[in-house]
């Protein structure tokens, strides 16, 4: 009887081979056909994702600047980078951003999805107009943002003070206490569809079954809402979540359109002030170690997430 | 009747197609040579003022189709030319010229050395004008980019309202502005002063004010900062600031203003004073001739121990990586020419460079170029009195000392906390290019 040795993929008969060929035995031969397969993705993950990863890290311990090739200074530039008085206000200013603009979003777009699953007149027009502000050059909306927060002629200052809601206009981007929610308000407005999108999308495959017969057992609609839903929607809250807190983490153009980082250091990002240190004052090294630097925030953030979510969906 | 299908094996497919392409392969130098030869020249053109920026634009493509150059133009404005040369540089796909004020690029020896081209030019059109060669020859009496105008900051007011109340323009020191602001001003509609205190480069124009009180940066070598010892100065001008800021002459919003804010506020008749160049004048000739007869062009106002008032400018250089040097150099030459240069000039932003330029019509058509030519023979370099440097330039990039201003008024730290703070940045920014 002849044995059969079975791969992952194919049911190779042993000692098949032709009389007289001198072949490898057969876990040598897949494994160099695996190493075959495998390269050309190694050779791509290493040229696109891993090589600039670690040229970056390398980069932070030298002081490369525009046309120099750099040597290495060790902590150097990670010292002058600490000892930046933006960099702890950066520091905090990512985490409140990312934070609750990624709950907003998250809230805003559950909220907006639940509507649009339900039978409601017009329903597909508003799915499509719902991308529109995802859609947009974001460029056209954070400047079409700054003309509305405007205090000399912005729309908002405008209707507030013509319904007479306040005495003398709001510098909505220039005051401490505004500056960032309004940075936020007008980042959700844009990225929220996102999270809209994808749990409709979630949602329309939860079979209806399961709400019928929770409806039987008399279960309300927030009852369904909270055991039927969202449980159904964890996998995908986990992707949203983990994508939309990177996103909105190394987010750059609502600062530099709407604040610039200011007023003072209440809006500076850690985005913007790598831009600053590497595009503008031409000092690649000190971009690289900002980054670097802000990397753990950006691998918790995301850890915390997704180990959060990966233990409610278990 | 139908034709039957012809079937070609695969075989015969690929014969096909390899007889093909080295037919093509073999023909084509004889059938592209015109292609093949015209040299190619990359040109970054500064994006500004849309009449100033098409005459050069123009004047480039008349040059490259006389001169049969294969020409690309990129319009590249101010504000984006530094992180797209970066990245240029980087990429190593860097055009062969640039305009910009590119000393940044000097002081990392990216540029051509054009020392050659510099001299021709002084000793063809009558020699620079006012401190220009100040703004390019080195150290070592080397040159890397050659200027084609000078441009820079003038007191713009609106001389209407300041008659209007009863004072005569301009006003001769900062606090005479104050002054005027304050008495002119028509609240909540029209505000005193438009000037930012943000973090972007116009607010930078308070660093003038407070060294016209007398403080100064760094040591006349540019290396070590000193503005410690001029605490005395510094809480004179931040007494001035306070002043201007309690006196709510300043619209709000102007700590997160752009550089684009103090233009378009004055576009729209909402301030009496702003500090810009005349491309404001050149957009209300066009736009608003009615504003724009109501607009004084002025020096900067003195401040207590001097008048300060830096200029800068604008230039074309040529990367070290061109490959065509010569076809750079004399696109360099060509373009100095005077009487393209009164052509541009009349429609720019720019004051003369060479004194070949001076009796030019255009300075004396338009009364507000008459500042531009009077700010080219008198203004000084930027940073000045401090030595315009590298570190010198991170720290006006990094809007220094607007940001102490931010911290008394935004944060409301004391002085002595933004002072030390400011100081520190200094510091750790000059010891780097120590």
């Amino acid at each position: 009887m002849a044995i059969t040795q079975r791969s992952a993929t194919v049911a190779v008969p042993v000692g098949a081979a032709p009389r007289g060929a001198r072949r490898l035995p057969w876990f040598r031969r897949e494994a160099l056909e695996g190493i075959g397969l495998l390269t050309p993705t190694a050779l791509i993950l290493f040229g696109l994702v891993l090589y600039p990863f670690f040229y970056a890290i390398w980069l932070a311990f030298t002081d490369k600047a525009v046309g120099s090739p750099g040597s290495f200074v060790g902590l150097a530039n990670f010292r002058y980078v600490l000892g930046a008085p933006q960099f702890s206000a950066a520091l905090v200013n990512t985490a409140v951003l990312t934070v609750s603009a990624v709950a907003i979003k998250f809230v805003l777009g559950m909220a907006v999805a639940v509507v649009l699953n339900q039978q409601i007149r017009g329903r597909n027009f508003f799915r499509a107009f719902l991308l529109l502000p995802w859609v947009m050059p974001a460029f056209v909306v954070y400047l079409v943002w700054r003309w509305l927060y405007d205090p000399l002629s912005g729309l908002i200052n405008y209707a507030l003070l013509d319904l007479g809601l306040i005495g003398s206009p709001i510098a909505f981007l220039s005051d401490r206490s505004t500056a960032m929610a309004s940075v936020i308000v007008a980042h959700c407005w844009r990225a929220f569809p996102f999270f809209a999108i994808s749990f409709l999308a979630g949602m329309q495959t939860i079979p209806q079954e399961m709400y019928d017969a929770a409806q039987v057992d008399g279960a309300a609609r927030w009852q369904q809402f909270r055991h039927i839903t969202l449980p159904s929607l964890y996998h995908i809250i986990g992707v949203v979540l983990m994508l939309s807190t990177i996103w909105t983490a190394n987010a750059f153009e609502p600062v530099y359109l709407l604040t610039g980082g200011g007023p003072s250091d209440a809006t500076v990002v850690y985005t913007l002030l790598a831009y600053q240190m590497g595009m503008v004052n031409m000092r690649l090294g000190e971009a690289a170690a900002v980054s670097m630097l802000f990397l753990p925030l950006l691998v918790g953030l995301i850890l915390v997430v997704t180990s959060l979510l990966q233990r409610r969906a278990h | 009747m139908a034709r039957p299908a012809i079937r070609h094996t695969r075989r015969e497919f690929l014969k096909t197609s390899a007889a093909l392409a080295a037919g093509a392969g073999a023909t084509l130098p004889f059938a592209a040579p015109a292609v093949g030869q015209r040299p190619k020249l990359v040109y970054w053109c500064y994006q500004f003022l849309k009449s100033s920026d098409d005459a050069r634009m123009n004047f480039a493509q008349e040059w490259a189709k006389k001169n049969n150059v294969d020409l690309q133009v990129t319009l590249v404005p101010l504000k984006e030319f530094l992180p797209k040369i970066t990245a240029a540089i980087e990429a190593k796909a860097t055009p062969d010229i640039v305009e910009s004020n590119a000393v940044e690029l000097r002081g990392r020896g990216q540029l051509l050395d054009v020392t050659d081209i510099y001299q021709k030019l002084e000793k063809t059109y009558g020699g620079w004008v006012g401190n220009a060669h100040k703004f390019m020859l080195e150290p070592d009496r080397r040159v890397h980019h050659i200027m084609f105008g000078f441009q820079g900051f003038m007191l713009m007011t609106r001389d209407d309202l300041i008659r209007e109340a009863g004072l005569t323009p301009p006003p001769a020191t900062w606090v005479d502005m104050l002054a005027y602001a304050k008495k002119a001003q028509k609240l909540p509609r029209v505000f005193g002063l438009g000037i930012p205190v943000s973090n972007q480069t116009d607010s930078q124009v308070w660093e003038d004010m407070m060294k016209s009180y007398g403080a100064r940066l760094a040591d006349g070598a540019g290396k070590r900062v000193i503005l410690g010892d001029h605490k005395k100065e510094v809480w004179e001008f931040l007494d001035y600031f306070t002043d201007v800021w309690k006196s709510g002459v300043l619209p709000p919003g102007v700590t997160t203003w752009d550089n684009t804010m103090n233009n378009s506020t004055f576009q729209s008749g909402k301030v009496v004073f702003i500090l810009n160049p005349i491309t404001l004048s050149l957009w209300l000739e066009e736009n608003n001739p009615e504003l724009l007869a109501k607009t004084g062009h002025y020096t900067y106002p003195r401040g207590p121990k001097e008048l300060v008032h830096p200029v800068t400018f604008g230039s074309r250089a040529i990367l070290k990586y061109t490959k065509v040097p010569e076809l750079a150099k004399q696109f360099l030459w060509d373009s100095m020419e005077p009487g393209k240069m009164d052509r541009e000039y009349s429609v720019s932003q720019w004051g003369p460079v060479l004194k070949a330029y001076l009796p030019f019509d255009v300075w004396k058509k338009k009364p507000f170029m008459k500042g531009l030519v009077e700010m080219s023979l008198r203004g000084e370099p930027q940073g000045w009195p401090d030595v315009f440097n590298d570190a010198w330039r991170e720290q006006f990039t990094n809007t220094t000392i607007s940001r102490m201003l931010q911290r008394l008024v935004v944060d409301n730290w004391s002085r002595d906390k933004a002072f030390v703070e400011t100081l520190d940045t200094l510091n750790r920014i000059y010891a780097k290019y120590a």
